[in-house]
């Protein structure tokens, strides 16, 4: 297969004489996204059990503060790591429909004949992507830091893990934020996607009536 | 009102296929500013850990709560410009590759066989004409817009009550604009999401009905994938995730009109957190089903282009 880098107006793109089939994003897409559900789907219970057993400590008869700190703690630890999950399928996702787009794209031209003309990777994918670390990151290291928290409550001031609590529940949020970010990037880079193959598709029947 | 919020998700009569579209650029601002919204908030929940005053730092905690989830809405709403935008430009592929297949594909045959099949995507039936939208994708093209509007709406309210929160922080009046603004808010965020599913099946439905439009204009046999086993557990989990979004929300008001004592409050908050997250969750978690049915359905209609080129059937 040959390949070159040709540039109209507004679009990027690789001329090539076959389909380019799946980038490495659109594959690790195709392949996560159902583990990254799962994770979710199992945290969330997790999360949520443990919420009504430090319910039932504040209101018990004696309740033990260690064990009320040290649940407030595990609960968000296990909530946030189901939602590090969602988010992270979501992101995939829409990896897996740009790679149904590239690949179909790509087999449609193939079969129709003429050059393969396929969209270089916008700068909005790249934002999608690097924000979704960025997300990930920003969720999974305040998990992280909820179980040492957890761990230790017992042995820091009440005070020190209250603050830690508020710091890390900011990370936490600022992580949700990029998640959103990064997603609302992602169907933005559908819109390109699919301006470029209304245009190429135009183009191939403008070709074969020339 | 409803023929107006459709009209949105159609491209502009006399429209140029080649022009960017604005919802995009209104989404992305949108995204922008909610990030902005939620670094900000990150700095005041810094600044409340480090300060040596416990009620100064209740009180920023309070409308820092109220103006996160307003940025989680405010990005939502900008993804939802986005997928307005997907619509539109969905609309101006299907009428290219309408007027372009014709110079493209070879004159048909034989017509095709009429009935169900099976195809690498799942099963499908075959058809004279194009199917008539299913009532799950007239509902979605109803309601996205309510859903979002209303969802909105409540976000808003809640940040507003959150200052009223955040100005009576440690009394009843406080406990009470508490439980509003965490109940109003997660109501919002629900509707949002329910209104972005619903933005997903209006995109489902516009596929369905475009790539059945493109096939009966060639004059070939219809086929149409069948609602796949992802689509369906789609609409389990946003229903769901939809009743859960609403009970969090009767429960905090329940809780803010019972007089609770501080223990008792404590108590109902230590659960509600994970319920309302749980609900959300429950949507997100049918937003990924769409999503993946999308991706599915749009290999399949690519397998069906491809046929169309090569045998002319």
């Amino acid at each position: 297969m040959t390949t070159a880098t040709k540039t109209r107006p507004e679009f990027d793109y690789t001329e090539s004489s076959t389909g380019p089939g799946y980038n490495a994003p659109q594959k690790m897409g195709r392949r996560l996204w159902a583990p990254m559900f799962a994770l979710a789907l199992m945290a969330w219970p997790i999360g949520l059990v443990l919420s009504w057993v430090r319910a039932a400590e504040i209101v018990s008869a004696t309740p033990d503060p260690a064990t009320v700190a040290r649940l407030g703690q595990l609960v968000p630890a296990f909530m946030f790591l189901g939602f590090m999950g969602i988010f992270t399928a979501i992101s995939f996702a829409i990896a897996r429909i740009l790679g149904a787009f590239r690949r179909g794209g790509g087999e449609v031209q193939q079969a129709i004949g003429g050059d393969v003309q396929t969209l270089k990777m916008p700068a909005t994918a790249r934002v999608f992507i690097a924000m979704t670390m960025m997300g990930m990151m920003a969720i999974t290291i305040p998990v992280i830091l909820h179980f040492v928290v957890a761990a230790n409550v017992t042995t820091w001031a009440p005070e020190t893990v209250v603050r830690w609590s508020e710091v890390l529940e900011g990370f936490r949020r600022l992580g949700t934020a990029m998640y959103l970010f990064a997603i609302a990037f992602g169907l933005g880079t559908i819109i390109q996607v699919l301006r470029f193959q209304a245009q190429r598709i135009r183009g191939l029947a403008n070709e074969a009536t020339a | 009102m409803t023929t107006r919020f459709e009209s949105l998700t159609r491209p502009a009569v006399g429209g140029d296929y080649r022009s960017q579209p604005r919802q995009r650029t209104i989404g992305f601002v949108l995204a922008a500013v909610g990030l902005v919204l939620a670094v900000v908030t990150l700095i005041a929940n810094i600044s409340a850990a480090n300060g040596d005053d416990p009620a100064t730092a209740a009180e920023t905690l309070a409308w820092s709560f109220g103006l996160t989830t307003a940025a989680f809405g405010t990005i939502k709403l900008g993804i939802a410009a986005i997928l307005i935008g997907v619509l539109v430009r969905l609309s101006i592929r299907v009428e290219s590759v309408r007027t372009s297949l014709p110079d493209l594909a070879p004159a048909g045959t034989s017509p095709g066989t009429i009935g169900s099949l099976e195809t690498d995507y799942g099963a499908a039936k075959a058809t004279l004409t194009t199917p008539r939208p299913l009532p799950i994708h007239r509902m979605a093209r109803r309601m996205w817009a309510p859903m979002i509007g209303m969802g909105y709406l409540a976000v808003l309210a809640g940040l507003i009550v959150s200052f009223v929160w955040s100005a009576n922080v440690g009394t009843s009046t406080g406990a009470d604009a508490q439980a509003w603004t965490q109940g109003l808010q997660f109501l919002g965020e629900g509707l949002l999401l329910a209104g972005i599913s619903f933005l997903l099946g209006t995109i489902l439905a516009s596929l369905r009905e475009g790539g059945g439009r493109v096939q009966e204009s060639l004059g070939i046999t219809v086929r149409t994938l069948r609602m796949p086993t992802t689509a369906k557990v789609f609409v389990a989990l946003m229903a769901t995730g939809l009743m859960v979004s609403i009970a969090q929300f009767v429960l905090y008001v329940v809780l803010a009109a019972s007089n609770p004592t501080q223990v008792t409050f404590a108590s109902w908050l230590a659960w509600l957190g994970p319920v309302r997250e749980v609900g959300l969750g429950l949507l997100l978690a049918g937003i990924v089903m769409a999503l993946v049915t999308i991706g599915t359905v749009l290999g399949f209609q690519f397998d069906r282009i491809k046929d169309i080129v090569r045998t002319g059937n």
